[in-house]
């Protein structure tokens, strides 16, 4: 049984998806989190100077996809066909303009530059991503096939980050609504929930 | 009857890497280039509205990084484990900054903001990601353990799209690389379809 080992800052940011896959694959892992002061000693040893790294095997992995869907692997919810995967790979990637667009108006610092791209964002940019991927999410609440896998979870990480600051967005949204529910009550995220660290991001 | 059917734009474009892991593991596939003035008609039958697109087994897949790692799974190009498949995904996903920066100064209209990108890029992004992935690849010229994977093929595309931008030796004082870049070439299948390929402006 090999041993994990996370780093990341005391963020759910780029970490998060990788900590809920670990807990719904009942998977035990380190789960370290360092203070900003401590990061300019550990950037050079990082692969590309990033984090979250994972160490497994006495490798490290950095990119926080590569390591999500790692540990999706380990943990059962890649997708039991290479078309099912791959089809995995595609709603999550197509989730990533999305996210990033979400991200920037999160980050941005000028008061009215942020109500203009919370606006923008909320009226133009997440109904028709929301439309499409309900269509994609089965009315029997999985993106792919019919059991759960790594991709429902990232849509609920992603929506989780995003309900705060819209909260009604799944509003009217059925089959997104399942994949939620069905997200969190699976036993190790219900329970990772409760436990998790609180933080702003 | 080809069971792949790739549909893109006439262009290498965000396809190429595609079209050369079909290459490198010798998989005939429909190459569908169509023409600006039918893509409004396809459009909307594409599963998030934009291309490239491979039907196959009756599915329709798009996002060319999920499309090229399926490619490479079919190709027995992914790597051997899965810690090999993280690394190979960790390498391909390290290339996006650098991609995206490329994509923003190609499409950047002022002139005055498109030259500052490209010094940018010269003068800080390109030599700090070709040193760091100087490191990540071996000797023997591979990223992924000792023979060819999709993310040696899906450098040797990126390099080729930056010399095409940034004319010069980059990969100076670069063995490894060097050595990536010379494995690509010399698989048979890569060697003949970079001949053959249409020729297209991007």
């Amino acid at each position: 049984m090999p041993a994990y080992k996370l780093t990341y800052f005391n963020v759910r940011g780029r970490g998060e998806l990788i900590r809920l896959l670990f807990a719904a694959g009942e998977i035990p892992y380190e789960d370290v989190r360092i203070e900003s002061d401590n990061w300019p000693e550990l950037k050079p040893k990082t692969p590309m100077g990033q984090v979250p790294i994972l160490e497994v095997d006495g490798e490290v992995i950095c990119q926080s996809m590569a390591i999500a869907r790692f540990v999706a692997r380990e943990a059962g919810l890649l997708g039991k066909t290479h078309l099912d995967q791959a089809r995995a790979d595609m709603l999550l990637d197509g989730g990533i303009d999305v996210g990033k667009l979400f991200e920037e108006m999160v980050m941005e610092k000028d008061a009215s530059k942020k109500a203009e791209k919370k606006k923008e964002f909320g009226e133009k940019t997440l109904p028709p991503f929301l439309a499409l991927y309900e269509g994609f999410a089965g009315d029997n609440g999985y993106f792919v096939g019919y059991s759960l896998t790594w991709s429902d979870i990232a849509f609920f990480n992603m929506m989780d980050f995003i309900t705060a600051e819209f909260p009604s967005a799944l509003d009217g949204y059925c089959n997104l609504t399942k994949v939620i529910k069905i997200v969190k009550r699976v036993p190790g995220i219900a329970k990772w929930l409760k436990e998790r660290p609180i933080t702003d991001n | 009857m080809p069971a792949y059917k790739l549909t893109y734009f006439n262009a290498r474009g965000r396809a190429e890497p595609i079209r050369l892991l079909f290459a490198a593991a010798g998989i005939k596939y429909e190459d569908v280039r169509i023409e600006g003035a039918d893509w409004p008609a396809l459009k909307p039958k594409t599963p998030m509205g934009y291309l490239p697109i491979l039907e196959v087994d009756g599915a329709t897949l798009c996002e060319s990084t999920a499309i090229a790692r399926f490619v490479a799974k079919r190709a027995g190009l992914v790597g051997k484990d899965d810690l090999q498949q993280a690394k190979a995904d960790m390498i391909d996903d390290g290339m996006k900054d650098i991609l995206r920066k490329l994509i923003l100064m190609v499409l950047e209209k002022d002139e005055i903001k498109k030259e500052e990108l490209k010094t940018d890029i010269s003068e800080k992004t390109l030599p700090e990601f070709l040193s760091k992935y100087e490191n990540l690849a071996n000797p023997s010229g591979f990223f992924v353990g000792d023979s060819l994977s999709w993310v040696d093929v899906t450098f040797y595309n990126l390099i080729e799209r930056v010399r095409a931008m940034f004319p010069g030796d980059h990969l100076k004082g670069k063995p490894n690389l060097v050595k990536v870049m010379a494995n690509v070439k010399a698989n048979p299948g890569i060697a003949k379809w970079v001949k053959e390929r249409p020729e297209s402006a991007f």
